[in-house]
């Protein structure tokens, strides 16, 4: 990590992938910026039809928004093409709903300076806040003893997308990242190119406004597709990734 | 084979032939895309007018009814050619993500008053502009 050589300052992205979240911005950005440490904020806003971009010109952050809705893998990738572009050196998802709490954003942060390459904020260490339907919470187990099965780490919550990146994983991100229901898969990219992944805990809130984007008609097509790209992923052959100066 | 189905089908596969000549040359079809389908409608015109290739592969698959091997060629044929679409597809919505994302990146950095007033995108050089305008 840089600052364990050269011992600058990272420099840290948060990205906010956002469709239709003009209800939900204003508190997030708020809680933003009452969040201590150094970090630059970039909302992807996906085409909303909403006043989402406004929302973030008047609170003084900076949109990318997208001409074409291309979904919420297409709208991260664009945030970790920033990351990349503009040589942030971590990147931190985080949903544009109010669901993730800023104030783990340091923790995050100190994490992936330690040394690991992708940090997750897990609703199932401490099991406290919002944990999800129990149907969902199925499904999560599931997909976290796949996980285990496949790459051999424990992962506890592989659906979460309150999550920190290195350089090396921004690079392959940016590269590279599925278009609907990316966390599972992205994980065991990460793991399948000997990656290290950690997890934090940390406490979720139900969401404030609308609906989430799973609905119980998605969610066998969502079991069916993650699952067969979990696999697919864990037996994709390992991508160089290019050591970052 | 009946002759009246045989004019049927004589007639059928050279409309459909003609469709398409004419679909490319009013460009509604693209030449490249458009090759396939020329010779697939042309291979119809071909089996129509001489079905005795046709009797020969259902000779050698030993399947009964002669039109049954058509339909299994020409379902293989469809198979491929949907096939051959898909990936087609898959490379255009590729193409155009990446399109899009570089577009909503590029846009931001245009709007960004950073780097429009601190660090412009353009910079002005006075020597180029006046080469221009000569």
């Amino acid at each position: 990590m840089q600052d364990k050589t050269t011992g600058k300052p990272s420099k840290t992205l948060i990205i906010i992938p956002a469709h239709n979240e003009a209800e939900n911005l204003p508190e997030l950005l708020k809680a933003l910026k009452n969040t201590k440490g150094d970090f630059d904020i970039i909302v992807v806003n996906d085409c909303s039809d909403d006043d989402t971009e406004s929302v973030c010109i008047s609170h003084g952050i900076k949109v990318i928004s997208l001409p074409v809705n291309i979904g919420i893998g297409g709208a991260v990738q664009t945030g970790y093409q920033y990351a990349l572009y503009h040589s942030y050196d971590i990147a931190i998802q985080l949903d544009g709903d109010g669901q993730h709490d800023p104030g783990y954003i340091p923790f995050l942060i100190k994490k992936v300076e330690e040394g690991n390459h992708l940090c997750i904020g897990s609703r199932f260490i401490e099991k406290e806040g919002f944990q999800s339907s129990r149907a969902r919470r199925i499904g999560i187990k599931f997909f976290s003893l796949l996980i285990r099965l496949l790459t051999g780490f424990e992962i506890t919550d592989p659906t979460s997308g309150y999550r920190a990146c290195s350089r090396e994983v921004i690079r392959l991100f940016a590269e590279d990242y599925p278009k609907d229901y990316p966390e599972p898969e992205t994980v065991v990219t990460v793991l399948k190119n000997r990656l290290k992944v950690t997890e934090i805990p940390v406490v979720m809130k139900a969401r404030e406004n609308g609906t989430s984007s799973i609905t119980r008609i998605k969610c066998l097509y969502y079991m069916i597709k993650v699952t067969i790209a979990v696999i697919i992923a864990a037996v994709s052959r390992r991508r160089v990734v290019t050591q970052c100066e | 084979m009946s002759s009246t189905l045989r004019i049927v089908l004589i007639t059928g596969s050279a409309l459909f032939f003609v469709f398409i000549i004419n679909m490319v040359r009013i460009k509604k079809l693209e030449l490249k895309y458009a090759l396939i389908w020329l010779l697939t409608s042309f291979g119809f015109v071909v089996i129509s007018i001489f079905p005795q290739p046709v009797f020969f592969l259902a000779g050698i698959l030993k399947v009964e009814v002669p039109s049954n091997a058509l339909f299994l060629c020409i379902i293989s044929l469809l198979l491929l050619m949907v096939f051959a679409l898909t990936i087609a597809v898959s490379r255009h919505a590729c193409r155009i993500k990446k399109l899009i994302q570089e577009l909503g990146l590029l846009k931001a950095e245009l709007d960004n008053p950073v780097s429009k007033y601190e660090n412009p995108v353009r910079p002005v050089n006075p020597k180029t502009d006046q080469t221009d305008s000569k």
